[in-house]
This record gives structure tokens, sequence and C-alpha cells, in this order.
């Protein structure tokens, strides 16, 4: 857990990159698409699981961020022609900037009123989204232009699969490398608590702002990732709901880890589209059977499923 | 201009008397539980299609409709915080704060509430109940105010009254108090914690109905009705999320407050005013308007 990750855990990344460039010529486009989003929540989940699992901070803006993160790749390229290669990452940056601008006044606030500061704050950005209509096109939305990556253009769900399988990649080994750094060790610490953390030398309020401004940035990452295969955003892409399908991912995964955090998003991003396709007549059980899945995972699974899994198997 | 402006201040109060009436459902329920109820904007909608049922199905008169709706709101949260509250708290992990896992049991309550009554197809269509006072509107000086809205304030005021008569004058009353103020020390005097959890959110969600059914006689009822929970966490914001007065008084600020920036600055600005609201409250005061300082609950 701490030190830097031995190299073998590096592994199965490699394998990841190479079943992204592998599986778009053998799937069809579907799959590809479901693929793509997957590993978009992925980073998302894994963004928010850094600030709730990690440093127990109980924020609600990480979907704010990544409304931040798509709207400026997207606008970056169009309104300033910048290319794709560098929108993505500025525009990531500017996610995290935002994030950081947030957290020095929310780094004051504690469990309840943070909880409500950046819901707030999230419902006040998807307002902006649609208000701002002669940027962000308002609630009619915005067409995305085909990324294009020197000369490789995507836009579309077998063009971008690679992409994303490589930068999933480097966001999991990064994520690896950041939780057991010095940094994220001080995450835990304040995360199980704050005055024991500030004893043992760890700038509390310095620590919390950089851990707000990192899921932010990997928030905005996700955003960028958002364009390579979607045509078309929306405020509605960025709501209350979407919200809570990815603090979902984060809880029923497992917090503070990360599989968890991979394994609540393959599972919960799956879920609606399995219901979409396979239960199509009891599309209007939708909302009930997600309502119950929430409640019934906080009653059996505290730990979410890899804690669990990881608790039964030390168990055996 | 100035009889407009007072006009959006007497119909800011009667909507902000309603908000007032979820925000104290919220503020109960997180002084004696520390859960913040997401669903409380689902337990408001409800309890207007609560009325809806009585009224147009049952039949029953108007008076009825809100005890219909209270007895069958107060089982629901009961029964919630008794089988799915107790048994996520009674699973607590170390190191792992409670609240989330709180917070989205709430959520997902909200989604069940939602996806329930999107079941019946009557839910379909934009519906509204009748007013209960039907006749001339009238007028005080140079405002007009329609019956509805006087019997609003009026019924509001009332379950404000009793909630206040509840909380100092009954036994009960000040055992849930000394449950919020400290469950252990409630639970060592003999005070059954449990029940009075339950109880806590068996009246929140009663008296969250009974502003539903209030709204739904002003406002058009639809599933999605709920998210006027955010005007109600505005006003418990107002009210530093503890002080009940602090609450009514918040909720009201925000029915005038929505009225008056409708009438000057734009239709639009209307919804973003109560996440202004919030953010600026608990970034500059978070203990509220009229709290003391924040205090770390220890035991």
């Amino acid at each position: 857990m701490y030190g830097t990750p031995r190299l073998s855990r590096l592994a199965p990344l490699l394998a990841l990159i190479l079943l992204g460039f592998v599986l778009p010529l053998l799937l069809p486009q579907y799959f590809l698409f479901i693929g793509n989003l997957l590993m978009m929540y992925a980073v998302l989940a894994i963004g928010l699981d850094l600030l709730l699992g990690w440093a127990g901070q109980f924020a609600f803006a990480h979907i704010a961020f990544f409304g931040v993160g798509a709207y400026a790749t997207v606008l970056l390229q169009t309104r300033l022609g910048l290319p794709f290669v560098a929108a993505m990452p500025l525009s990531a940056a500017l996610a995290g900037l935002v994030g950081m601008l947030i957290a020095i006044p929310a780094a004051r606030l504690r469990a309840v009123y943070l909880a409500l500061a950046t819901f707030a704050f999230a419902e006040g950005a998807q307002w902006v989204f649609n208000a701002w209509d002669g940027v962000t096109g308002g609630a009619d939305g915005l067409r995305i232009k085909a990324p294009e990556l020197f000369g490789y253009a995507m836009g579309t769900d077998p063009r971008a699969f690679p992409f994303m399988a490589v930068v999933l990649a480097f966001v999991i080994a990064g994520t690896m490398y950041l939780t057991s750094s010095r940094l994220g060790r001080a995450f835990c610490a304040i995360r199980d608590s704050e005055h024991a953390a500030a004893a043992s030398g760890i700038d509390v309020r310095r620590t919390k702002i950089l851990v707000f401004a990192i899921s932010a940035a990997y928030a905005g990452i996700a955003g960028g990732l958002f364009t390579t295969f979607q045509s078309f955003m929306n405020p509605d892409s960025f709501g209350f709901t979407q919200i809570v399908l990815v603090l979902s991912m984060v809880v029923i995964g497992g917090m503070g880890t990360l599989p968890g955090a991979l394994l609540g998003a393959v599972i919960l991003g799956l879920l609606p589209e399995l219901m979409r396709t396979t239960m199509h007549s009891l599309l209007i059980w939708q909302e009930l059977v997600y309502g119950l899945i929430l409640i019934l995972a906080m009653m059996y699974m505290p730990r979410g499923l890899w804690g669990t899994f990881v608790r039964r198997r030390a168990g055996a | 201009m100035f009889d407009l402006v007072l006009q959006s201040v007497a119909s800011g109060v009667v909507t902000g008397c309603v908000y007032a009436l979820i925000a104290l459902s919220m503020v109960i329920v997180y002084k004696s539980t520390d859960v913040i109820n997401f669903a409380g904007g689902e337990i408001v909608m409800v309890g207007g299609y609560l009325g809806l049922l009585g009224l147009s199905y049952l039949k029953l008169p108007y008076t009825l409709v809100f005890l219909f709706g209270a007895i069958i709101t107060f089982t629901l949260g009961a029964l919630f915080d008794r089988v799915v509250l107790t048994k996520v708290l009674g699973r607590a992990v170390p190191g792992q704060s409670i609240m989330v896992a709180m917070v989205i049991a709430t959520v997902g309550l909200s989604y069940v509430l939602k996806g329930t009554v999107r079941l019946f197809p009557y839910a379909e269509d934009v519906r509204r109940l009748p007013p209960f006072i039907a006749g001339d509107p009238v007028f005080m000086g140079a405002i007009v105010l329609q019956r509805q809205d006087i019997a609003i304030v009026a019924i509001s005021t009332l379950a404000m009254l009793a909630l206040w008569a509840f909380f100092s004058r009954t036994m009960t009353g000040k055992a849930l108090r000394a449950t919020s103020q400290n469950a252990r020390a409630a639970a060592l005097i003999g005070i059954p914690v449990r029940h009075m959890r339950m109880a806590v959110w068996g009246i929140a969600s009663a008296l969250a109905a009974v502003a539903g059914i209030l709204l739904a006689s002003k406002l058009a009822m639809t599933p999605d009705m709920g998210v006027i929970v955010i005007l109600a966490f505005a006003a418990a914001a107002i009210g530093g999320f503890s002080s009940l007065p602090g609450c009514i008084v918040g909720g009201i600020i925000l029915g005038v407050m929505q009225n008056l920036v409708g009438l000057f600055l734009s239709s639009r600005a209307i919804s973003v005013a109560p996440f202004l609201v919030i953010m600026l409250i608990l970034t500059l005061r978070p203990q509220g308007l009229f709290g003391g300082p924040v205090v770390d609950k220890k035991v």
C-alpha cells in the first residue's frame, strides 16, 4: 500500500491498452459504445472516490466539473481553434481550477454543510449551462465536432475506443501512484481524523483543497473523454441524476478502493443499458428498481461490493 | 409599482409558509438523526398525490384529506427509519462516514417514491387540487389575496404551532428534543431512542405531506415536483439547519425573495436564487443567519 506500486501491478493496464486496440476490430459498434461509456464513468468514479473514499469529503459537485470539462473541451476547439490535444488537458486543468476555487471556501465546511454547499454549486452550474446559451447552446445543447488527435479523427465509437483505453490506463496508473504517495496517505489521515492529521503535521486545509482540485481535474478529463465518442451534449447530461449515478458507483462498488470504483462503474453503468435493452417492457419500473438497489446496497453491503468480496476472501 | 411590490411580498409569504413547512420537516430529521433527507421533496410529492387520491377517488372532505395524507406518510416515514435506516446505522463501517450511506439510502427512497407514483397512469397528466375554499378574493388595502392563500397561511401556522406545542409541552416532544441533543445520554435516562427516531421520521413525513397537499392546490403536480426540496434546503440553511424558528423565517424570506427576483430581475433568475442563497450562507455564515457558532457533536 505504501511506497510506489510494484511494476507487476501495472501489468493489467498493459492488457487494458492492448484490448483497447484489439476490441474495435472484433466487437460491433453498440458494445464499443457501452465500453466507451463505462471507461468514461470509470474515470469519473475514480475521481470522486479520491474525494469521497480516500479523503472522506462528502461533496456533490463532481458532475459540475465533468460538465466544465466537456463544455470547455468543445468550446476551446470551436471558439478558440485550439487542437484537441491542447483543449482536453486545458479543460481538465480548468475543471481542477474551478474545483480549487470551490474548495477554498468549502474546505472550512464539514459533513452536512459541505454536502449542501456543493449540491447547490452543482445545481447552480447546471443552471449556468442552461442559461448561458450564447456559449453553451443552452437547453438546445451543443453539437460536438469530432475531435482529431494528430490527424487521427475520433467521434465514433470504434475510433474513440483505443484513446479511451489509453487514457483510462494512465488515470488508473496515476491513481495508484497518488494513493500510495505521501499525499495519498495524507488524504486517508484527514478522512480518519482531521485533528489527528493536523497533529501529525499535515496541513489539513491545503490537503483538502488539493484533493478537491485533483478530483475535479479527473472529472474534467472524463468530460474531455465524453466529447470523443458522443456527438451531442446538453445540460441534462450534467444533472442530479448523473451525480447520484456516479455517487452510487463509488459507494456500491466500495469506497476508498480502486477496484471498487471500477467495479461500481461497470455494474451501475451497465444497469441502465441492460434495463433499456433487455427489459424494455419494464421501463416504467426502472426508477423504482434503481431506488431499491440503492437502498438494499446500503442495508446489506455497507462496504460495497469490493469490500464485501475482500472480507469474504480474507475470512475463508 | 409599490402596490406591485406589496402584492408580490404578500404572495411570497404564502408560498414561503409552505417552504417553511418542508424545511421544518428536513430540520427536525437532521437534528435528531443526523440525516439530510434527500427524499423530503418526494414525500411532499406523495402527499400531493395522496390528496388527489383522497379527494377524487375516496371522495373525502378536505379536512379528512389532510389527515389521510398525514397518517399514510407518517407510517411511511416511520417504517423507512425502522426498516432501512436502523439497518444502515447498525452496519456502520469503522472509519467510514455513515452519513454517505444514510444519504444514499434517502436518495434511494426518493427514486422508489417517484417510481411508484409513475406506475399509476393518472400521474402522467399534470394535475392540480381544487382550492379548498372558494369565494371572492379578499382586498386588504392594495393587496388582493385569494381565500385559498389565506387558508394556506392559516393551516401552515396551525401546523407550526402544533409542532411547537408538541416539542415544548408534551413528554414525548421533550424526549425527542433530549434525543436530538444527545442520543446516548437520552438512552441512559430511559428514553426509547429507537422509537423516538421513528417518531421523528413519521412526524417529519406527515408535515411534508401536509405541505404537499397545500402546494398541490397552488402548483401543478408532477412526479418530479420533488425538486422543490432545494427551496427547503435553502430555507433550512438560512436557519442554520438547527433552528426551527430560523427555518420558518428562512422559508418566508425565500418565498418573498423569489417573487421579488422575478419582479425586478427576470423569471429566469428565480430558479438560481436558492442555490446562491445556500452557497452564500454556508460559506459566509454556516451557522445560519440566527444560529450561534457551529459546534461539533462529540458523543
